[in-house]
């Protein structure tokens, strides 16, 4: 009992670093252009109270509706209330809540293992950098490992509430994200191992298997099927979200077979995980979890049974994780947050792999030296998560800063909030965003506040330019015609809005430009709110 | 007992579970209401001083007349006009399209807003990442003109191509110097994964000026290790120069290349000959920043007889 008492502290001091590590600072990072995405579309259900579940984009409603609870918290009634903190809120909580889910798993992955998986939870640098990431992927493993605790609490207890429980975390499963049926999958296939492994020795998962009372399976299922209906019906609103919940897999399917934007190798997310070093950047490694994912996985499939750690559910995670492994090394279409998954079951393998290391030898010296090499590992993975975080949070030197906006938005986005304190509207003022195929993310997220943006792939020449205009630089030759749009007498003087080059992501250069007027009436306010103070300091 | 012990800590889990999420909106709540704070009054200074409250109808000054204005080159030919005035949009054809009422400029002209039908940003899925190191930046223009004498033309065209991979995954080799240069399907050869290299025998000693290489430019790429190199004999044994090499870590083993990492774009890659004489032309590259293959679309080589 004293035992139990003290792995409950030390999980709950475990997550009391996750938060520590992934709370504060939620505005520093710029907004990706899929957080971006995300949040114009939740800005919709905010503003409009209603949610359409498109099958070809955007993945499931869960992040959408759940997001509401912190906009309600913080009193958020328009898509111009939202802040960063707001949305980013949602996968900080799912990122600490799946350390807490490793409370009812304490008599299975065995008390040590437990606390530290809970550890490499909290402090794993992807784990870290991607709870603050407004994307559902955070979602997705959190509600799979919720249907994997419940189900183990359920064979273990044989109570309908767990039944129902991992039911209602395998609908949030599917109303989260379409790749959620590669978890679906990798479980079966790793049950199926295990039963195939344990053949029909006692307390096998066969005989688990047989104790499910069919109608405990109902339940579950009915539970599942409720709780993804509701959602992808946008609360019985939109009948048709569910069909397209089932449509929506042709399309994802085809994407993983074309789409070669986001092809890698096989060994993408192996390397990322191993070793990863950009320019004068600092090595990047989580090298450590997965050596003790590889130890734990030699223990889950060896038939010596380690003390205090259920077998069956082991075996059951080493599969799982290996399956997700190969499914996400297999398929081409690679982006770094879709290794959370897999690297939350190498996570679970590693917190017993590293007890079964320290229980390697009986020698005390040997074991202390084992302790101090996993202490300063963590310590190591601490510092990387930390880095990642909040010094590289945006710097492509970072292996889970893929295609990330640079931090010259800020600048982008300061200048034309400041034009907007002389133009005579304010955040009416107009302004034209030009940029081939769309690619102006994530500036619809920081010109939120402004209310006549217009946002273009191509020029528009039924619409006069507008006294701002920001643009790709390959746009520029066409502007310099459009500018001369208007008729003879009323063709205005543009000139540019920023002093340095400026990229919207890196090798992605904005340009922009503002009327000379309005440029000059800015110098000219900036002259006049300056020369008090010049006249004070003389 | 154990049993007990094991269902109190999953009672005591379900507990704390419950009433961390109460705390995590409970602080969310908190830090919203101090992010918010600051935007208020930002709002409130929206409303700029007099001078915004009217458009000016002055003759707005040409460029050349404003000092210490940073205006780019590009844009100075926008000066170019005499007297620009500042633009009065004109009325809008669709009254009901007006979202604002008129606002008078004090004036006998009307001052109106521009009859926007606000375009909702177009969604778009994730961009495609470019984090390769030694990276050069984007030009962002087109390619400035590359002079050479006049009489030079593409002598690499249909000329004899051979390949370190004699079987293709994609295309045949002779693609390569076809004078297609799309980017489609049927218009590129895929050689196999690592190191690979495609040799060009020019079939005579020519003085070469420029060699334009297009990899694959479908999607922005950047291909490793790429080295070019010319030579007078087929073994690169005699008269051998490298005209590129970006190949940082030695991988191929012709040297440390000090040229930067490329992204591919529909200009292909201009190398500068500089009028070095060879006959043979040969490319080697090490697999793209999205799979470890290698791809050619076309190389062209600009010269002219070696006198």
């Amino acid at each position: 009992m004293k035992w139990s008492i003290i792995c409950v502290v030390l999980i709950l001091v475990a997550t009391i670093v996750g938060v520590a590590l992934r709370l504060p600072q939620l505005k520093q990072r710029p907004m990706h252009g899929d957080e971006a995405v995300h949040a114009f579309k939740f800005g919709e259900l905010l503003e409009d109270g209603f949610y359409d579940y498109d099958p070809y984009e955007y993945h499931g409603p869960t992040l959408n509706y759940l997001t509401l609870i912190p906009a309600w918290a913080a009193r958020a009634q328009k898509y111009a209330d939202l802040s960063e903190s707001t949305l980013r809120i949602v996968p900080v909580f799912f990122g600490v809540l799946l350390i807490l889910l490793l409370l009812p798993m304490v008599d299975g992955l065995g008390r040590a293992g437990s606390v530290f998986a809970a550890v490499l939870t909290a402090i794993s640098p992807a784990m870290v950098y991607y709870s603050r990431y407004y994307i559902q992927e955070m979602l997705l493993v959190c509600f799979t490992f919720g249907v994997i605790a419940s189900g183990y609490r359920y064979t273990r207890s044989k109570s309908i509430k767990w039944a129902i429980l991992a039911g209602i975390f395998l609908g949030l499963m599917n109303a989260t994200k379409e790749t959620c049926i590669i978890a679906y999958g990798s479980i079966l296939l790793a049950l199926v191992l295990t039963l195939l492994m344990s053949g029909r020795q006692s307390g096998s998962v066969l005989n688990t298997l047989k104790a499910i009372k069919p109608c405990h399976l109902i339940a579950a299922l009915v539970a599942a099927a409720v709780v993804s209906v509701l959602f992808f019906s946008s609360f019985l609103s939109n009948p048709t979200g569910i069909l397209d919940s089932v449509r929506t897999y042709t399309t994802y399917f085809d994407r993983a077979g074309q789409n070669q934007l986001h092809n890698h190798p096989w060994y993408y997310y192996l390397k990322m995980l191993l070793y990863s070093k950009y320019g004068s950047g600092p090595i990047w490694s989580e090298a450590l979890i997965v050596l003790l994912a590889v130890v734990g996985f030699i223990v889950a499939i060896r038939k010596r049974p380690m003390k205090g750690v259920n077998f069956h559910l082991l075996r059951v995670i080493a599969f799982y994780t290996l399956a997700m492994t190969v499914v996400y090394s297999v398929i081409p279409y690679k982006t770094p947050w879709c290794l959370l998954g897999f690297l939350h079951g190498m996570i679970l393998l590693a917190g017993v792999g590293a007890v079964a290391l320290i229980n390697l030898t009986q020698n005390i010296r040997a074991k202390v030296f084992i302790g101090i090499l996993l202490i300063a590992g963590g310590a190591h993975l601490t510092w990387q998560a930390y880095l990642g975080n909040y010094k590289y949070y945006a710097d492509s030197r970072n292996p889970y800063v893929y295609a990330h906006p640079t931090t010259d938005v800020f600048t982008i986005t300061e200048r034309v909030e400041e034009l907007a304190k002389v133009h005579p509207d304010g955040h009416a003022m107009p302004i034209q965003v030009i940029c081939p195929g769309g690619d102006y993310w994530p500036l619809p997220w920081y010109f939120r506040r402004f209310e006549k943006v217009l946002w273009w792939s191509e020029i528009d020449t039924n619409v006069m330019p507008a006294p701002v205009i920001l643009a790709s630089a390959s746009m520029e030759p066409k502007l310099m015609e459009y500018f001369f749009l208007p008729p003879p007498g009323q063709v205005n003087l543009y000139i540019p809005l920023f002093d340095t080059y400026l990229e919207l992501r890196p090798q992605i250069e904005l340009r922009g430009y503002v009327t000379k007027d309005l440029s000059d009436s800015y110098h000219q306010y900036q002259s006049d709110k300056e020369s008090p103070q010049s006249k004070g300091e003389k | 007992m154990r049993k007990k012990g094991l269902n109190s800590v999953v009672n005591v889990s379900i507990c704390i579970m419950i009433l961390t999420a109460l705390l995590v909106v409970a602080s969310c709540k908190q830090s919203e209401e101090e992010a918010t704070t600051p935007t208020q009054p930002e709002k409130a200074d929206t409303k700029p001083p007099v001078v915004s409250e009217e458009p000016v109808k002055e003759t707005v000054k040409s460029v050349s007349d404003v000092p210490e204005e940073p205006v780019k080159e590009t844009v100075k030919s926008v000066s170019e006009p005499p007297d620009v005035t500042k633009v009065t949009p004109p009325a809008p054809k669709d009254t009901e399209k007006v979202e604002e009422p008129v606002v008078g400029d004090a004036g006998t002209s009307k001052w109106v807003p521009i009859p926007i039908q606000l375009p909702k940003p177009m969604f778009v899925g994730t961009p495609q990442d470019t984090k390769v190191d030694n990276l050069e930046p984007p030009l962002g223009k087109p390619r400035p003109p590359f002079y050479a004498p006049p009489d030079i033309k593409n002598v690499a065209f249909e000329k004899p191509v051979s390949s370190t991979d004699e079987e293709p995954i994609i295309g045949e080799i002779e693609m390569i110097t076809d004078g297609d240069k799309e980017a489609a399907d049927g218009s590129y050869v895929e050689l196999g994964p690592l190191k690979q290299s495609v040799t060009i025998d020019l079939e005579a000693e020519y003085e070469i000026y420029a060699i334009v290489c297009w990899h694959y430019h479908k999607q922005a790429r950047v291909y490793f290790d790429v080295v070019v190199q010319v030579a007078s004999d087929p073994d690169f044994i005699s008269n051998v120069t490298t005209l590129f090499n970006n190949d940082i870590d030695n991988s191929i083993g012709l040297g440390v290349g000090k040229d930067k990492h490329y992204t591919e774009t529909s200009e292909g890659r201009l190398i500068a000959g500089k009028g070095v004489r060879a006959r043979y032309v040969r490319l080697f590259s090490q697999g793209n920043n999205s799979n470890d293959l290698n791809h050619y679309i076309e190389v062209e080589v600009y010269g002219k007889p070696a006198g």
